[in-house]
């Protein structure tokens, strides 16, 4: 659905992006996150054709967009991080406006409107003025107007930004719905708890390039993976270790209040077998549990800049 | 223009908005007090003299129109110098280049809005700018003409306001920007040539002629062709042929001296007119230009 390649963005000597490369599939709900001023929303802006990069391609639906302008425009609905409101029209005029910029027009313009304010739930506000809704309400109403076209790709920028935490579920349900029903969806945010729960894809950019993407099931396996087991054992401890000490897979071995921390590098059923190995032994295991990573972790690792404690890299 | 949705909402917000009759009536107030006035003072003159004055029913003409076109240079700079400034600090200017329109359609559709309201301001002050139809002396065409005249010049101004516009980034740097291209075009250009008339005089009053020898007459020279870029100077020629004598001493007649009589020179009115219409056309250009987001960026 979105390919990008090689884009590079200088503004004056500072260099925004340095070839950066991307790829959303179609139907995936694509978290792309990276500390401040990594070049998210640079990235962002050139793929909605508001900046001109200096180098590199962005296509979407398999069209060059820098080139066909304008039919990319059909193709994307855009979110920017701050709403963008006409306050002195009503929530019906103002999605009818933008009906009429795409060429909607009369009673389909006006069906359209309607379909899309329902959808997100703003059909009993649509005759009032935009300046009267809400935080929550304006970002869906900014969702609709970003709709009514009936874009492929969405691209939203930090739209959670400033919500409390009902209007963010709220916000992240109905991106839910709108990728169920197939609409491919960029969306770039702080909240990595929140990407976490609902992104099936992401991307980690950090200083003009993207440092980690993939499926994001597949990139928490791998922290999984690379993370600690943590064994607890009833009493004593040291037979234990001496087992432990003896499996090849084990890298290290630690000991925190109860709990025995070991590096171990070796699938389900690696694990599986030296969990055998300590119960043959007659040893009391009460806990035995990989430590869960998150993508938050994922996020300070890779941006952390600090090569020791990397434990994935966009190599893996 | 009606199909152009940047010029229909502009119009539906204006319309709706408190502002609007608020404009139309100050703007027609201001018209029809000093109109009356004058018609006041015109008709206590005939009480005393028992004759009839026509030149003061002209003279009322002039006073009237040049008050609605000072206002009117006044006025349109004002609608159209935060147009699209507006839009970008309400980042509601990105949200219409991700959709199919155009930056010429996003300016077109704000400058013609602008004039638009500007239209309902001069056809709302025609029963005032008509009094002097009452008693004679002025025809329809020179209605028409002044009407041009005021259209060419809203277009003028309206361009500056919305070149400003789209160059600055914020409404007040760009409310500066336009007055001081208005003031630089309009003052500075009579300006320049009051200047170089009074050193032409100085010159000439230096110089030592033979008896018999006549004096030249002083001049501002080539600076006067300037004034074709003054919409001020073409409202004045207008005036000066429609109302002998007209109010203010507006003519370029008084910068010329012996200077050159050539095709410009006598066809003044039509060729500023062309000339501030292609000047408004290159504004209009340049704040497509400035509105563009993929124009060559300097680095």
């Amino acid at each position: 659905m979105l390919k990008i390649h090689g884009l590079k963005k200088k503004f004056g000597n500072f260099e925004a992006l340095r070839g950066l490369d991307m790829e959303v599939e179609e139907g995936a709900l694509y978290g792309f996150v990276g500390p401040n001023g990594a070049g998210k929303t640079t990235a962002i802006k050139i793929m909605a054709g508001l900046l001109k990069p200096d180098e590199g391609s962005v296509e979407i639906c398999g069209k060059d967009a820098l080139r066909f302008r304008e039919e990319a425009k059909d193709q994307f609905g855009y979110v920017p991080d701050e709403f963008g409101m006409y306050d002195n029209l009503k929530v019906r005029e103002y999605m009818e406006f933008f009906a009429s910029c795409y060429g909607l027009s009369g009673l389909m313009g006006r069906k359209r409107c309607e379909e899309l304010l329902d959808q997100v739930k703003l059909s009993d506000r649509a005759d009032f003025f935009v300046d009267s809704l809400s935080r929550g309400m304006k970002q869906r109403l900014c969702l609709a107007r970003a709709l009514i076209h009936d874009p492929g790709l969405l691209i939203l920028d930090e739209p959670t930004s400033g919500m409390d935490p009902r209007t963010r579920m709220e916000f992240k349900e109905m991106l839910k719905e709108l990728c169920a029903e197939g609409k491919t969806i960029l969306v770039s945010s702080h909240i990595l708890s929140e990407l976490s729960q609902m992104c099936t894809d992401i991307g980690i950019i950090d200083a003009g390039k993207i440092v980690l993407s993939g499926n994001m099931a597949e990139i928490l396996q791998k922290v999984n993976d690379s993370n600690p087991l943590l064994i607890r054992i009833c009493g004593e401890s040291r037979t234990a270790i001496g087992i432990l000490k003896k499996d090849p897979r084990v890298q290290t071995i630690a000991i925190r209040d109860e709990d025995i921390i070991v590096n171990f590098h070796g699938n389900r059923q690696a694990e599986a077998e030296l969990l055998y190995s300590l119960m043959e032994a007659g040893i009391p295991v009460s806990g035995f549990i990989r430590e869960q990573g998150d993508l938050e972790s994922i996020f300070m690792q890779i941006t952390s800049h600090d090569k020791g404690k990397v434990v994935l890299s966009s190599e893996e | 223009m009606k199909s152009n949705p940047v010029y229909k909402r502009e119009v539906t917000v204006r319309a709706r908005s408190f502002r609007m009759p608020l404009i139309i009536l100050v703007f027609n107030g201001i018209l029809a007090v000093v109109a009356l006035l004058n018609m006041y003072s015109a008709v206590a003159q005939v009480r005393i003299s028992a004759s009839v004055q026509y030149s003061s029913f002209l003279q009322l003409y002039a006073f009237v129109a040049t008050l609605e076109f000072l206002l009117l240079m006044f006025i349109m700079p004002a609608l159209t110098s935060g147009s699209i400034s507006g839009e970008r600090e309400r980042q509601t200017l990105e949200l219409l280049f991700t959709t199919r329109m155009t930056p010429k359609d996003i300016v077109m559709g704000k400058l013609f809005s602008a004039l638009s309201q500007l239209m309902v301001l001069i056809v709302s002050s025609f029963p005032i700018l008509l009094l002097t139809f009452v008693y004679g002396s002025m025809d329809l065409m020179d209605l028409a003409f002044l009407m041009v005249c005021f259209l060419v010049t809203a277009v003028f101004c309206g361009g500056i306001g919305i070149f400003s516009s789209s160059l600055m980034r914020r409404s007040t740097f760009s409310n500066v920007c336009t007055y001081g291209i208005l003031l630089l075009v309009v003052v500075g250009t009579y300006m320049l040539n009051i200047f170089l008339l009074n050193m032409s005089q100085m010159q000439i009053a230096e110089e030592i002629y033979q008896l018999g020898e006549t004096r030249p007459a002083a001049s501002s020279g080539s600076a006067v062709y300037l004034l074709l870029l003054n919409p001020l100077a073409t409202f004045g020629e207008i005036m000066e042929k429609q109302v002998t004598g007209g109010i203010a001493d507006l003519s370029i007649r008084r910068f010329l001296g012996n200077g050159p009589d050539n095709f410009v020179i006598r066809h003044w009115i039509p060729v500023s007119i062309l000339v501030q219409t292609v000047f408004s056309a290159g504004l209009v250009r340049g704040a497509v230009y400035f509105l563009n987001p993929l124009k060559n960026e300097k680095k």
